[in-house]
């Protein structure tokens, strides 16, 4: 290590590091590692210092002001008035909806994208049927029409394991899942039919 | 003055190096193994001992305590003699401490893939091993100490402070968490339940980062790089201060991983707080580290050792920025359970931990074994290969983590959740999944040409197992030393004083959860769970299914839509270990088991998804457990086990363990058993699917069970 001794204004023997010109601290050697003398960098007491008032600051606001953002409960609150009051607004204007087949390529591409998505997941891919029962055979639990399809996806089977799926989907998209169930699997062969359920339609 | 002359063995430094190439090695092989299990979901073959699951604690406590650990104790045992003028205390000690320490890893290893844990993270260890830990950290304690005592030096230097630091903190740290009643040899409950169990062991697990993949490492870098590089610290006063607000704030820290979570708002708002205000003292030691290289940097570019240590340092400043950030609860809402966690905590190892870990040894293989490192070349290559690898093992996920993030909270304009299906969200982020992996295949070669470097420098050289020193004998104190001076030269008080300033966060934050009763408010529908559901959350519990799946619903509208409603404090009293989680690769599933709710699955669906899940979602990464459907529940602990819970409080009937519990057992495992033949399933009752069926069929029930009106705050 590159040093030199050097005597101050006050005669005060000390020594320097030369690749710096920064004052060694004396006395301070661990193995011959040696310690300088700075002081604190001046930015690094800042940021200290502003975590600091940042820390007081945001600890009153909890404890002493209970500010709505930082209690979660109220915020969690606040967020469900929000919606709230935004669902309302928009159910006022709302069209009535009519539970009619769809035939149309796109609402049965639709109907087969959340058919994959979400009732594959017990119906299989192919409709044969594994949890839930077979959806491409002539035999239905609940009966065969529009209406009594999107009835059972819309309020479920709760005690049979069918989801309602009136607060996942909406209107539209229910009824496309069940039009593609009626237009696109009915009559088709899977790989491994359930066993018919129900009753022959 | 006399100079007295002295003896270093240098054979513990040796074998800790072996035993830390080693482990790096067997560490990082499983989280690679495990990275690509992620991608490959059958992987595992259906062999229970390999599934991601029972592996990922195996990767997490093999690359924290074996790899990293074995590099703290390298550090040690090399840097304190030398620092103190005097050998280790005692050789007797160091052996014991060693083969200690290599045998709780190889329990380790042998445990986890049997599916022994505590559940825990990082405190996973079954509580004879975690005995043995603590009988061996108070071996290399009394060692340390000792050492310091006898030292020929008045004062002792930082990168002792942080010795005594990690040493006094760990011990008390992992005693307070590990607090378990045993029910057999192999399990135990703790004596927390639910919230309270998870603020210890986020107040553990915050501080294992802090004062096992931190401190010693900090003490690692003072030793090290003023010695790799020639250089004298950059600034003392500096060390002094940092030291002390680090040891001080950090263990306050530990509620941020629980934000939003059903801690109390006040100890989340300490979380978040002491949080902020590390920043700066951890960036005190990475400029003093990086400073200290002032007038070095040219030798930087070519020694790679000195590269190591810079992108070490670097990567703990990044870290140490992340880790305040990620701790606002803005942040942390969308940060929590996604891969943004898992990206940011491989910048602290893959960069600061592994990267001080290999420029160590970079440095000291050729000192201690006499000769050159055999090729500098191939240092530098491997400096290249694994920065890359970092950044293509972290970048991708930061990504994943926040796509993931936006699409839970996601809502379409008429008011649904735009993603109803979770796996949805796990399939677009897929290809981030194959990129972590390659950059994790990436930064295992490097460890491979660090392997073979290392080796061929030690097969060229000759070990030196002794080094001659000499030094006068300890001074007598000079007077007017400021008060820290006079502090470092009494260790024993030091160690005293860091002790009580590690107390106080911990004591501020735990105590009131257990003596003020409106944080955990009593919610009266929630029983103790039943015999069977018990068994089955055992089950749960062993097979690590806490690593993918949280039970812990954030107070959001997107994850009340999601899942149901949010957790509360008084839920969770009957739950030992609490099972938060913190990480979501799959769904959250405190609501399974409630009928009305999205998430619900009849017992046949989850029967079949045990045994194929890819059968039921072709998309799914989650792991097949077919064992489950195989094996026979084992019975015979449940009387000791209700009994251990009946002592810790939970309300079943006098004399419920003896005969009573295992009726209730046989009677609802026959109930599961004749639901799921009405479903076409055949499976005798006594298998663990049926337990583990009935526990998932519980969650959540209880809540929904209670008073609508006074326990759910919303609908």
């Amino acid at each position: 290590m590159a040093s030199e001794n050097i005597k101050n204004k006050n005669n005060e023997d000390y020594e320097i590091d030369t690749l710096t010109n920064d004052r060694l601290i004396k006395d301070h050697s661990y193995d011959g590692i040696r310690e300088l003398d700075n002081d604190l960098p001046p930015w690094w007491k800042w940021l200290f210092y502003i975590t600091i008032v940042f820390a007081v600051v945001y600890l009153i606001r909890v404890f002493v002001f209970k500010s709505d953002d930082l209690i979660q409960e109220q915020e969690y609150a606040n967020e469900m008035e929000n919606v709230a009051t935004a669902k309302t607004a928009k159910s006022a204007g709302a069209a009535e909806f009519h539970v009619q087949l769809l035939t149309d390529d796109a609402s049965l591409a639709a109907g087969q994208e959340i058919w994959t998505k979400i009732c594959a997941a017990c119906h299989l891919a192919d409709g044969g049927g594994l949890v839930g029962p077979n959806m491409t055979d002539d035999y239905w639990i609940h009966g065969n029409t529009v209406e009594d399809l999107y009835n059972v996806v819309t309020n479920g089977v709760i005690e049979k394991g069918m989801l309602p799926y009136k607060n996942q989907l909406s209107d539209q998209k229910r009824l496309e899942a069940v039009s593609y169930i009626l237009v696109k699997l009915q009559g088709t062969t899977p790989a491994n039919p359930k066993a018919p359920q129900g009753k022959k339609y | 003055m006399e100079l007295q002359k002295f003896t270093y063995d240098n054979k513990l430094s040796r074998m800790f190096l072996y035993a830390t190439v080693l482990w790096g090695v067997v560490g990082m092989l499983v989280g690679l193994t495990i990275a690509f299990e992620l991608i490959f979901p059958n992987m595992s073959g259906g062999l229970e001992w390999l599934v991601f699951s029972r592996l990922r604690p195996l990767h997490t406590n093999g690359v924290i305590f074996a790899f990293v650990g074995n590099g703290i104790f390298l550090a040690v045992y090399y840097s304190t003699p030398r620092l103190l003028k005097t050998p280790m205390y005692s050789k007797t000690l160091g052996q014991i401490h060693f083969w200690g320490w290599q045998l709780i890893i190889v329990l380790a290893a042998i445990t986890f893939p049997l599916g022994l844990t505590q559940s825990k993270e990082y405190a996973e260890l079954i509580w004879p091993i975690d005995v043995l830990v603590v009988i061996i950290w108070v071996v290399f304690g009394l060692n340390l100490i000792m050492t310091i005592v006898k030292r020929r030096v008045k004062h002792i230097y930082v990168a002792i402070w942080f010795y005594i630091a990690t040493w006094v903190t760990i011990a008390v740290l992992y005693i307070v968490n590990n607090i378990q009643i045993p029910t057999s040899f192999l399990h135990s409950y703790p004596v927390y339940a639910g919230i309270q169990d998870a603020l210890v062991q986020w107040w553990y697990g915050h501080n294992a980062v802090a004062f096992f993949l931190t401190t010693p490492i900090l003490g690692m870098m003072y030793y090290f790089i003023p010695k790799a590089s020639n250089r004298p610290i950059y600034s003392y006063k500096l060390s002094i201060i940092h030291f002390w607000a680090l040891i001080f704030l950090y263990i306050w820290a530990g509620p941020h991983h629980l934000l939003y979570s059903s801690l109390p708002n006040w100890a989340q708002a300490l979380g978040v707080a002491f949080s902020i205000m590390l920043l700066a003292p951890s960036w005190g030691g990475m400029i003093n580290g990086l400073l200290t290289l002032r007038g070095a940097w040219d030798k930087v570019r070519e020694d790679p050792v000195l590269k190591m240590f810079v992108v070490g340092v670097t990567a703990y400043g990044m870290a140490t920025f992340e880790g305040p950030m990620l701790s606002l609860k803005t942040v942390n809402a969308l940060s929590h359970f996604t891969d943004w966690t898992i990206a940011h905590v491989h910048i602290g190892t893959l960069g600061w931990n592994s990267m001080m870990n290999f420029g160590m040894i970079y440095w000291l293989a050729p000192r201690l074994f006499k000769t050159k490192l055999w090729s500098t070349k191939l240092a530098n290559t491997h400096f290249w290969i694994a920065t890359t690898g970092m950044l293509f093992f972290a970048i991708p996920l930061y990504f994943a983590g926040f796509t993931q993030a936006l699409m839970w909270k996601q809502f379409t304009p008429e008011g649904y959740l735009a993603y109803p299906n979770f796996l949805e969200t796990v399939t677009q982020i897929l290809p981030m999944y194959y990129l972590r992996a390659f950059g994790g295949t990436l930064y295992f070669i490097g460890l491979i040409l660090f392997v073979i470097n290392v080796w061929k420098t030690i097969a060229a050289g000759k070990f030196v197992r002794y080094q001659e020193d000499e030094a006068p004998a300890k001074p007598a104190p000079k007077p007017n030393e400021a008060w820290h001076r006079k502090l470092e030269g009494k260790p024993l008080q030091f160690t005293v004083v860091a002790l009580v300033v590690i107390l106080i966060g911990g004591l501020v934050e735990i105590v009131p959860m257990y003596l003020v009763k409106s944080n955990v408010p009593t919610i009266p529908s929630i029983k103790p769970y039943s015999p069977l559901e018990l068994e089955g959350r055992d089950i749960y519990v062993s097979e690590g299914c806490y690593l993918c799946h949280s039970q812990m619903v954030r107070p959001f509208r997107s994850e009340v839509e999601r899942y149901g409603e949010y957790t509360k404090a008084g839920e969770t009293v009957y739950d030992r270990p609490f099972q938060f989680g913190s990480k979501r690769t799959g769904p959250d599933l405190a609501r399974e088991g409630v009928k009305s709710l999205p998430n619900y699955k009849p017992s046949s669906w989850h029967y079949n998804h045990m045994l194929n899940p890819q059968k039921l979602n072709p998309e799914s990464i989650m792991p097949p457990y077919p064992w489950l459907i195989e094996k026979d529940l084992d019975v015979s602990d449940l009387p000791a086990k209700i009994r251990v819970l009946t002592s810790l409080g939970a309300p079943y009937p006098v004399g419920y363990a003896d005969g009573q519990a295992m009726k209730d057992l046989q009677a609802q495992a026959a109930e599961i058993a004749a639901d799921l033949h009405n479903a076409g399933i055949e499976v005798e009752p006594d298998k663990q699917i049926i337990a583990l069926i009935a526990y998932l069929q519980h969650l959540g029930v209880d809540l929904y069970n209670g008073d609508s009106q006074t326990q759910l705050s919303n609908k």
